[in-house]
């Protein structure tokens, strides 16, 4: 089976449907990371791994093959979640207060998107990317383009917010 | 942060599934395929508006030689051959229509 760096390789080289592997083999992992950042919002997860992956392969040249693939993908989802969630702020600040609200699908661990929801999205992401997929401190700084001091004081908030 | 710890071991062990993976694949192929499409369209746009913007420049700038030529041109024909061409033809088809007005004159 063909690394994720080769496959990139291939997609640059023009092989387009190399890419289309590379999709298969992520989209359930994206799709977890945007269930667990949005707190179980089934629509807005779908639209985060999509944005990734739209944004992955329009950025794909910037991609280096000695790095992990799948680890790039996650600061891509990370980005694309606070994007799509200022642009769903702005939207939901101009709706009438009368109209019926959006109950988002929850399937999975409710008691996990309920926990996680007093936190903001940066810290939401780095929660999540620590705790349920074991990412290091220095992994997630990379991820999410922050120093560790700050990624480190960024955890101690979120899990003062939450006990 | 017992419960915490908890929470966290249940989500753990749940995996989420994207529905439709091989669906959702063509579909972000595809969508990939007609942004690509756009930006070929786009840059086509771009080139066609450049040359035509060019051509329009170009013959804008000569346009007052052009006509002052096309000017100078008509008054030169008027002057010479045209006129010419133009009292002979005319001549003649009067003097035909004359001639058959009255064939008489010629048969007899």
């Amino acid at each position: 089976m063909e690394t994720d760096e080769e496959l990139v390789k291939r997609t640059l080289g023009g092989e387009t449907d190399c890419y289309g592997v590379l999709v298969q083999r992520h989209a359930d992992y994206l799709f977890g990371l945007g269930m667990r950042f949005t707190a179980g919002n089934r629509e807005f997860a779908e639209d985060i791994s999509q944005q990734s992956f739209l944004r992955a392969y329009k950025y794909l040249k910037s991609f280096n093959t000695k790095k992990k693939f799948k680890q790039w993908l996650t600061g891509i989802a990370v980005n694309c979640y606070k994007d799509l969630s200022n642009k769903e702020n702005q939207y939901l600040s101009l709706e009438v207060i009368d109209e019926p609200s959006y109950t988002p699908d929850l399937g999975g661990n409710t008691g996990f998107f309920e926990l996680i929801k007093p936190l903001a999205e940066d810290e939401r992401a780095i929660f999540t990317l620590r705790y349920v997929y074991e990412y290091r401190i220095d992994e997630i700084a990379e991820v999410v383009d922050l120093k560790s001091g700050t990624v480190k004081s960024k955890i101690s908030r979120a899990l003062e917010k939450l006990r | 942060m017992n419960r915490l710890e908890a929470v966290i071991e249940k989500e753990k062990e749940i995996f989420y599934s994207q529905r439709d993976k091989d669906l959702f694949s063509s579909h972000i192929l595809i969508l990939i395929h007609q942004e690509r499409e756009s930006k070929k369209y786009k840059r086509k746009l771009c080139l066609a508006l450049f040359l035509g913007i060019g051509t329009l420049s170009l013959l804008f700038s000569r346009i007052s030689e052009i006509a002052n030529d096309f000017t100078v041109g008509l008054s030169d024909a008027i002057t010479g051959d045209i006129l010419t061409t133009v009292v002979f033809s005319y001549g003649l088809l009067f003097a035909l229509l004359a001639l058959l007005k009255k064939p008489d004159f010629i048969f007899n």
